[in-house]
């Protein structure tokens, strides 16, 4: 039978950002699917070695909006590893909650957007509505939406009072039950499963060889979460195990999210209960020497920062790899044997961030 | 500092990356470092169970690197990537993209390698 090789993207109606896919096809089935990016890359890594360590973390926040705490906590934790900065117990645990308040907004919009995708309008709804809560909330605490700049080497540079951590605790649990209304849907209409059961399987051995990261990897078996095993912030003093589902289709990735929302909403309950009182931050000065690597588990999964300094201002090297970069890899792997049809979705399923893959 | 790093030489690049396969490591990805005296540093990131193992490869802009994407295709991209920002002369990619993965045509060639950087001017 012919082949005939069709570009996907790099404009689609389910694609926020440019990402393109020459996909060879037989009849309706992909064969074999070609990942071409570049159509946005920045150059951070490259800006960032002409500011200085400080004005690096507002560079690296703006390599993408929906996680852009965990960009600076992964930076700053690493300067503060090369510094030798003990950060004050309090800010330890102010991390946790703006990191979790990224993941539940992160993984309530990929919801939404796979709702979307599949044509569920009312869905998508429920889901960004439920959002806006979280959204809400990071402004409240730090008094913008998206890129809140509340990290700083050596803590926080804000703080959350006792009265406002107990209103971001009624919220979550708004948002929780809002969130086992709708999940729902994903979990048991007909329509919904027909277009994830069985879509894309992953196997844990594909998984782990291919470098899968973060939800993907987690729904094909692989109890692979930075949280869990590197116990960064203040994730050494919370429970909290890896979510892990078996099946390796777009179905499991969505209940690894879904599932993950709940642990976010627990893992804030833990804080409220635990945070201690102290500084925010602790002084830093001088500048750093060295290499060091930083890892932390971001909404689509682990990032990594390679960091070099030299002892002056600015850091010989940034280096970023971002979890969406490691699951290109698994993607092209799913692709294959796919219908047409399916594409939206599977590409949708690994929660590709481009402006993080084209930092 | 950086924990379990070695230095190896480019004859070992890939009996090395086949033993780390062999011992179970996912490859977590490969840095780049461009030393400004004519040498860049290859490091390639391997993670066991949260405990990473890395290994150094110094080389020129001559030197020949083997790919190590038909071991690990996860490195395809990372592999691209350096080649053509930093001008390293990596050969065997499974996918090879000729230096087009992220920059266009007439672009600056490799934009993160000594002396090509491009200098990003101050307002």
């Amino acid at each position: 039978m012919p082949k005939s090789v069709i570009p996907f993207g790099p404009q689609h109606p389910v694609l926020p950002e440019p990402l393109q896919l020459k996909l060879v096809l037989q009849d309706e089935k992909v064969v074999e699917a070609i990942p071409a990016i570049g159509y946005v890359h920045r150059g951070l890594e490259k800006l960032t070695e002409t500011k200085d360590i400080q004005q690096n973390i507002f560079v690296v926040e703006r390599i993408c909006g929906i996680c852009s705490f965990m960009h600076a906590l992964a930076y700053c934790q690493g300067i503060e590893e090369l510094m030798n900065v003990q950060v004050p117990d309090r800010a330890r645990y102010l991390r946790v909650v703006w990191g979790e308040l990224h993941r539940t907004h992160s993984h309530l919009l990929w919801l939404g957007l796979l709702a979307d995708s599949f044509g569920f309008e009312s869905l998508f709804m429920q889901a960004w509505r439920c959002r806006e809560r979280v959204m809400d909330l990071m402004e409240m605490t730090a008094g913008s939406r998206v890129i809140i700049s509340t990290n700083t080497i050596g803590g926080t540079r804000r703080d959350i009072d006792r009265e406002t951590l107990g209103h971001i605790i009624s919220e979550v649990d708004i948002i929780q039950a809002e969130l086992k209304e709708f999940e729902q849907v994903f979990m048991y209409d007909y329509t919904v499963q027909h277009r994830l059961r069985g879509v894309g399987v992953l196997t844990k051995e594909d998984a782990y060889k291919l470098g899968a990261v973060g939800p993907v990897g987690r729904a094909s078996g692989l109890a692979q979460d930075m949280r869990s095993s590197l116990r960064y912030a203040a994730y050494n003093e919370l429970d909290i195990e890896p979510i892990v589902e078996t099946e390796g289709d777009s179905y499991a990735r969505t209940m690894v999210r879904i599932r993950e929302l709940h642990q976010s909403a627990d893992l804030l309950h833990q804080v409220y209960d635990k945070i201690p009182d102290g500084e925010i931050a602790v002084p830093v000065k001088g500048f750093p020497t060295g290499e060091v690597i930083s890892r932390v588990e971001q909404p689509r999964g682990e990032v990594l920062y390679y960091l070099k300094a030299n002892g002056t201002k600015n850091l010989e090297r940034v280096r970023v790899r971002t979890p969406t970069f490691a699951n290109i890899p698994p993607l092209m792997h799913m692709l294959p044997g796919s219908l047409l049809s399916d594409v939206p979705v599977l590409i949708l399923c690994i929660d590709p961030c481009i402006s993080c893959t084209e930092r | 500092m950086l924990e379990n790093i070695s230095d190896i030489n480019t004859d070992q690049l890939l009996s090395v990356t086949q033993q780390v396969d062999l011992e179970g490591y996912r490859f977590v990805t490969a840095s780049c470092v461009d030393n400004n005296n004519g040498t860049l540093d290859l490091i390639y990131h391997y993670d066991l169970d949260g405990i990473l193992k890395q290994f150094r490869l110094q080389v020129t802009h001559e030197t020949v690197v083997p790919s190590i994407s038909r071991i690990f295709y996860a490195a395809l991209l990372v592999e691209n990537e350096i080649k053509e920002l930093f001008n390293v002369n990596i050969t065997g990619i499974v996918i090879d993209y000729g230096g087009h993965l992220l920059l266009s045509k007439g672009a600056p060639e490799s934009p993160m390698a000594y002396p090509n950087q491009i200098t990003i001017e101050r307002r």
